[in-house]
């Protein structure tokens, strides 16, 4: 009876650490490093965010697909991503993109 | 014999349980399938939608057009509106005006160099990967009418391609009660809308 009840309580708690609210965003910048499938990304407002990568991302230049161990530092990407928040989020695609010109 | 019948019996129960709890709360939250109605129930089919939360419908400020042949009478004045939407490198924005089902708008946008474009609406309460495009031909501007064919807000998506800045200049008339910005940063502005009195006579 009582792995039944330990049983029950413990489903509940497993599925629902399954919900959680998922956001899209653009972040834009340069890549300040790449290591262990994370890219942190420095964004023109000067914070630097932390993106996962999985097999599935989609990195591109030039419209051509490239792979992860071409984001090196220094290259501006345009990531869009996928998770709770910014910062730890999961990176659909990165599309590495000419320099931006300072204002 | 008979822990290995409470041992069943506990994984059956914890099977129930967890089926109950996928189709009740997990689907609705993560894939915003709702088939039991619990997701809008406990506002977790909110979840499911990526973006952010939807533009709550104004109470009794509908505007909803009463169509005799080929005049259409409205519960108010029409609005209008003018904007510039300047987009900084690979931004991209949405402008969105709220309609009624049936309400129209006249428009007008141009940019100054090549976006990508998507005029389309998202209906009241429908989440918002449901959205219905309208048109999404590469253009750099347009001219036109729109006739609202759901109530909700409908309106333009611009992606700058490019790394220069780009400017957008719209106008739009019509029977439309509210403008929203939903911007490439996460973040949301309601705009106002002027009404006929804004404008000056001519003597």
């Amino acid at each position: 009876m009582k792995r039944l009840i330990i049983a029950l309580l413990a489903v509940p708690v497993l599925a629902g650490s399954a919900v959680s609210a998922h956001d899209e965003f653009r972040i834009i910048g340069t890549v300040a490093s790449y290591k262990a499938n994370v890219l942190a990304v420095k964004k023109k407002e000067g914070q630097t965010v932390s993106i996962r990568l999985d097999k599935q991302t989609l990195i591109t230049k030039d419209k051509k697909k490239v792979v992860p161990a071409d984001l090196t530092a220094g290259l501006t990407v345009v990531v869009d991503a996928y998770g709770d928040f910014e910062d730890d989020s999961l990176a659909l695609e990165i599309r590495i993109v000419p320099p931006i010109a300072a204002r | 014999m008979d822990s290995t019948r409470t041992l069943f019996t506990a994984m059956a129960a914890a099977l129930v349980v967890a089926a109950i709890v996928l189709v009740a709360f997990v689907m609705p939250a993560e894939y915003g399938i709702d088939p039991l109605g619990t997701g809008r129930a406990l506002g977790l089919t909110a979840i499911a939608s990526p973006g952010l939360a939807p533009v709550p419908p104004p109470q009794g400020d509908t505007l909803a057009p009463t169509p005799m042949g080929p005049v259409a009478l409205y519960p108010g004045q029409y609005k209008f509106d003018a904007r510039e939407i300047v987009l900084g490198p690979y931004e991209y924005v949405e402008f969105k005006y709220r309609l009624a089902e049936g309400a129209t708008m006249l428009f007008a946008w141009s940019a100054s160099s090549d976006v990508m474009h998507d005029f389309h609406g998202d209906r009241d309460g429908a989440p918002a990967d449901a959205a219905q495009s309208y048109d999404a031909a590469p253009r750099r501007q347009a001219d036109g009418s729109f006739t609202a064919p759901f109530t909700g807000i409908h309106g333009w998506y611009w992606e700058n391609p490019g790394g220069d800045e780009v400017t957008i200049s719209l106008h739009t008339a019509g029977f439309y009660s509210a403008a929203y910005r939903f911007n490439s940063n996460r973040t949301r502005d309601t705009h106002e809308v002027r009404a006929l009195d804004a404008i000056p006579s001519d003597n």
